[in-house]
């Protein structure tokens, strides 16, 4: 936190590069502010914020946001951040990615992350499309939505990446839409605060691609359809609905498992290590 | 010369002869013994598209290509390519650009009547007083008088030595071998011509404090809350308008946000919280509510 001030996005921002290059009425953005949101009211002091970013429309957030920031390759930003947190574990380390990159490309990196359960939070902004290259079908996309790449609707099921990241043993898992902000940076606080790997997914709206081929209407209707469908985990059971479509999907923090972190771990190992030699 | 790499970036269109001028500048340097590293894009050429080379001379250099906002001269064969790559001109850096405009095809598809062509239209007075040292020629009306328009280059390549504050001698035997035999007279004017045209401006001026980026709009206090908006920064996606529970934000005929019922705002922040791009801020003069 900023000596004490309120939340004001502005203090967070690269602000000679904005306006940022979203489309109008890109949920990326909204996601965005929640992070930014989560960290000034966790107390993160900007230098101490590093946030890695991968390819694709998320991707390019990091680059907007005034810390540390990298970004890395295609798929690879849980790597590099698993590097720099067990360089710097002083650092408040975020990833920031996207459905196509932490899914696909780097799919198997996430496993891997959320079974070593060192301490980063994923923030995937989920909009079912790979937005940037524009509009083919991603591992998120709700079955029959169509897609440049789907032109009869999508036979495949969608993802359920929370489901993943719980059962690879992340520490932390939750997901929340973009219509609710100050929920959403309650969640990502969650994450923020949870010593081990938290995975956050975020439902985000790519109005301009996917919802223009859907039909979707305008980005408010956008981010409205998407919350009608979409079942807070108070309202009942999570897992009673099938996860065949994402506006299925329970939202909330869905899943904690108090596991030792990776790091602390590592750093004892290796401290006893030096005993021996 | 300190250790310190001069930056030029020269910009400009297909067929200007932007390679010429860098590989003239990156010989000469070379000759004097410096390193240099030049890089060039110029895919599009053969279209008039935008074609642009960076030149990096100094004691040491790494790097290829120049960063934002450090380039110490940015050389623009065209007026547009100017003002496109300007970002990448340091505070104190020297802007020299051609004032001929080349308005590319793209910029003539709305051919209803009278429709103006998409081409920049900040006029040159109104640009220079922003930058430390702008110099708007008009190289090629200067080539024009000599005779031969192709040559706008070499008098754009003339300022270039006098900014750079080099010995023409230097310059001259490069050119003379990078030009066609027949051309070599007409190029010699042409770059006595710009060298002269430098040399006649009067001292370079203070460095004027940069513009600000944001214009903010914000309406008075209604009810103790103020919104700010930032238009510049609005698309009009219209999430706002479509959110406010008091339904009283609209878009007005440039699809920018505006507060329509100023009376009606209770100053419940749900527009700033679903703002993509950050364009409105409630201030609620410190009185927050329960988020
Ligand atoms: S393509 Fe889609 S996800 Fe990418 S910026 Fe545009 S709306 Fe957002
Ligand atoms: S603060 Fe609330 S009431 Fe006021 S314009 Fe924004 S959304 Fe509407
Ligand atoms: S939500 Fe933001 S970008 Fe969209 S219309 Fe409103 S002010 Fe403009």
């Amino acid at each position: 936190m900023l000596d004490g001030r309120p939340f004001d996005i502005l203090d967070y921002l690269r602000r000679d590069l904005m306006p940022h290059f979203l489309c109008p009425g890109c949920g990326h953005g909204i996601a965005l502010r929640a992070l930014l949101w989560a960290v000034h009211e966790t107390g993160i002091a900007k230098d101490r914020l590093a946030v890695i970013s991968g390819i694709g429309c998320a991707g390019r957030l990091a680059a907007y946001i005034d810390a540390n920031t990298f970004h890395v390759p295609h798929g690879r930003a849980l790597p590099f951040a698993t590097g720099l947190k067990i360089a710097r574990p002083d650092l408040a380390v975020v990833v920031l990615t996207g459905d196509g990159d932490c899914l696909a490309i780097g799919g198997n990196h996430l496993i891997h992350a959320c079974r070593r359960n060192l301490d980063l939070t994923c923030v995937m902004l989920n909009n079912e499309v790979y937005g940037m290259t524009g509009g083919q079908v991603s591992p998120t996309t709700g079955a029959g939505r169509l897609t440049t790449t789907t032109p009869q609707g999508n036979r495949e099921p969608a993802f359920d990446a929370c489901g993943l990241a719980e059962a690879a043993g992340a520490g932390l898992v939750g997901r929340e839409l973009t219509l609710h902000p100050p929920t959403l940076k309650n969640v990502i606080k969650e994450g923020l605060a949870h010593p081990g790997f938290s995975f956050i997914e975020v439902m985000s709206d790519c109005t301009e691609i996917f919802g223009r081929k859907n039909e979707m209407g305008s980005s408010g209707e956008m981010i409205l359809s998407q919350a009608s469908a979409m079942r807070p985990t108070s309202y009942g059971s999570r897992g009673a609905t099938a996860p065949f479509h994402p506006n299925a999907f329970p939202t909330g923090v869905l899943a904690r498992n108090e596991r030792p972190e990776y790091g602390a771990h590592l750093r004892a190992a290796s401290a006893s290590d030096d005993g021996h030699d | 010369m300190s250790d310190r790499p001069t930056n030029v970036l020269i910009v400009g269109v297909g067929g200007q002869g932007v390679i010429l001028v860098s590989k003239v500048l990156t010989e000469v340097c070379q000759a004097r013994g410096l390193a240099v590293k030049q890089s060039e894009v110029h895919g599009m050429a053969k279209r008039g598209g935008a074609v642009f080379s960076h030149v990096r001379f100094g004691r040491e250099i790494w790097s290829p290509t120049i960063a934002q906002g450090e380039a110490d001269v940015l050389l623009a064969l065209e007026w547009a390519e100017g003002l496109r790559w300007l970002g990448h001109l340091s505070r104190a850096g020297t802007l020299i650009a051609d004032t001929r405009r080349i308005v590319p095809l793209a910029a003539c598809l709305d051919r209803s009547w009278g429709a103006q062509p998409a081409y920049p239209r900040r006029s040159p007075e109104d640009l220079l007083a922003g930058i430390a040292n702008g110099f708007a020629i008009d190289a090629t009306g200067i080539a024009m008088d000599l005779g031969n328009a192709r040559v706008a280059n070499t008098v754009v390549l003339g300022a270039l030595s006098a900014v750079l504050g080099q010995p023409a001698e230097d310059w001259q035997p490069v050119l003379a071998r990078n030009v066609p035999p027949k051309t070599v007279e007409v190029n010699h004017a042409a770059f006595a011509r710009g060298r002269a045209w430098i040399e006649s401006r009067p001292e370079p001026r203070p460095a004027a404090s940069p513009p600000a980026r944001q214009p903010v709009g914000a309406t008075a206090p209604m009810n103790g809350v103020r919104l700010v908006i930032t238009e510049s920064w609005c698309k009009g996606c219209d999430i706002c308008v479509k959110m406010c529970p008091e339904r009283c934000l609209a878009l007005n005929g440039a699809q920018v946000v505006e507060l329509s019922d100023a009376g009606a705002c209770t100053g419940c922040r749900v527009c700033e919280w679903l703002c993509p791009d950050f364009a409105i801020t409630v201030d609620r003069g410190g009185q927050e509510p329960r988020a």
